[in-house]
């Protein structure tokens, strides 16, 4: 075990622990299941941090992990209790009749899950597109792809409620 | 836009239960012990030669793979090697799989490539099996092709409508690939894997495993192979070879996690040139992404 490696990503996953819980959060909807989220990131943040190979990517490293076990057990409640639902309208966990209170936080959490991905680590989290790069495992320009079209769903999306 | 700001307001306002912190601890000090008893029960010396052997076998593999491909090629392109071959009496004259169809285009800056497989058989009595195959792999693999096609040009649509441009879109370079590869052909069984996929996304890979008993003329599955006990055998042979696999430092999710929970009729695998069932795990099926696809052989 590399000492120094392990201290690191445990620092900071103490450090921030309400970011990332939030994180896990926006996308499982519910307490309990954005605490099992982060623990059982933290869990496997640490138990394979030989695996992180550049010692300054620690940040987008947890998100990764986050993110991945946030949307696992997204994956695992929705195959527990299916809701077929039309594909633009996957990611949405609101219930229904939250209509009145349909703000922009709400209409990010019904964007497709990729996009509202980057959407959130973007806005929410501050990241720049970089680090969502390496978060997504995707490229540069996927990103960039996403942001701009989930920006434009907003906009859209936003326009014809006022309208 | 002043509503993402309130969005923003709104996540940053998320309450974080006073519990969080205990589970954060909790998950630490799981680690730390597991960390712990993974290095008692191993010799820094001994991890590192299996470091090394891990990866020459890696490497050997890859070997194997780009072998497969070339004869693969060299049998379904080159008449007088097909004639060779042919020779062999076994698989010349039994079943073979030759390329039915190769489709190539490109439209909209979108490349397809289809390679569509048949599989013939030579052998009478065999209930028309053959057909039943080749309709299911050609159907198969034109559906694959054309949702394929439908979700590049509606990502297309997107970065176009985004502001885009054609020659930003062409940089995409997105492939679309429909082929197979043969597994192994024995004297007992013809594997072979039908597979398609995207380059951008790996979302809706596909693979589907085809083996054949030849002297049945019939497809094969685990029970056959492996006998009536064969959940209990694959299960125990595959919890083993996780258990050595995680000591030189692979990782598995545990059954909890969504990882390994035992092999069902509808697992996939294919027969390997001795004869044995080698089970194949999708990616992100049974451990992380990083690890790709997972085989385990069974030997019998």
């Amino acid at each position: 075990m590399k000492q120094a490696l392990y201290q690191k990503i445990a620092d900071y996953l103490i450090e921030h622990q309400n970011g990332l819980y939030r994180l896990a959060y926006s996308y499982t909807g519910n307490p309990e299941d954005a605490m099992d989220a982060v623990q059982s990131a933290a869990y496997k943040a640490l138990i394979h941090h030989e695996m992180l190979r550049d010692e300054n990517a620690v940040k987008t490293w947890c998100y990764r992990i986050v993110v991945n076990e946030s949307m696992a057990l997204l994956r695992k409640r929705r195959k527990e209790s299916p809701v077929p639902e039309p594909w633009d309208a996957q990611a949405s966990y609101i219930e229904k009749g939250y209509e009145q209170d349909d703000d922009l936080y709400n209409r990010v959490n019904r964007l497709p899950e990729k996009i509202q991905e980057v959407i959130k680590l973007r806005f929410y989290e501050d990241l720049s597109l970089k680090e969502i790069a390496e978060i997504t495992e995707t490229n540069l320009n996927t990103v960039k792809a996403r942001l701009y079209r989930g920006l434009r769903m907003m906009k859209k999306d936003l326009e014809e409620a006022k309208a | 836009m002043k509503e993402l700001e309130q969005a923003r307001k709104r996540y940053d306002e998320i309450p974080v239960p006073g519990e969080l912190q205990d589970r954060i601890r909790r998950a630490e000090g799981d680690a730390r012990a597991y960390l712990e008893a993974r290095q008692d029960s191993r010799k820094p010396s001994q991890s590192k030669l299996r470091g090394i052997s891990h990866r020459r076998v890696r490497k050997g593999l890859w070997a194997a793979a780009a072998a497969m491909a070339v004869f693969v090629t060299a049998l379904n392109t080159s008449t007088v090697f097909a004639q060779e071959v042919g020779k062999i009496p076994v698989i010349g004259a039994v079943a073979r799989v030759f390329t039915f169809r190769t489709d190539e285009q490109q439209q909209d800056g979108i490349w397809l490539s289809v390679e569509i497989p048949s599989v013939e058989m030579i052998a009478e009595d065999t209930g028309g099996l053959a057909d039943s195959i080749n309709e299911e792999i050609h159907a198969l693999c034109q559906q694959y092709a054309d949702e394929a096609v439908a979700r590049a040009e509606d990502y297309r649509t997107a970065f176009l409508e985004t502001g885009g441009t054609e020659e930003e879109w062409k940089a995409h370079n997105i492939q679309i690939r429909v082929w197979y590869e043969i597994k192994s052909q024995t004297e007992d069984y013809l594997s072979f894997l039908v597979m398609g996929t995207e380059n951008w996304t790996s979302a809706y890979s596909e693979s589907r495993y085809y083996n054949i008993d030849l002297k049945e003329g019939s497809l094969v599955t685990l029970e056959d192979v492996l006998g009536e006990d064969y959940r209990e055998i694959a299960d125990a042979s595959i919890r083993g070879q996780m258990r050595k696999r995680t000591e030189s430092g692979e990782v598995f999710w545990t059954e909890e996690e969504g990882g390994f929970s035992g092999v069902t009729d509808a697992t996939k695998f294919y027969m390997n040139e001795a004869g044995n069932p080698v089970v194949v795990f999708d990616k992100y099926e049974i451990a992380p992404g990083s690890s790709g696809e997972i085989e385990f052989e069974i030997e019998r």
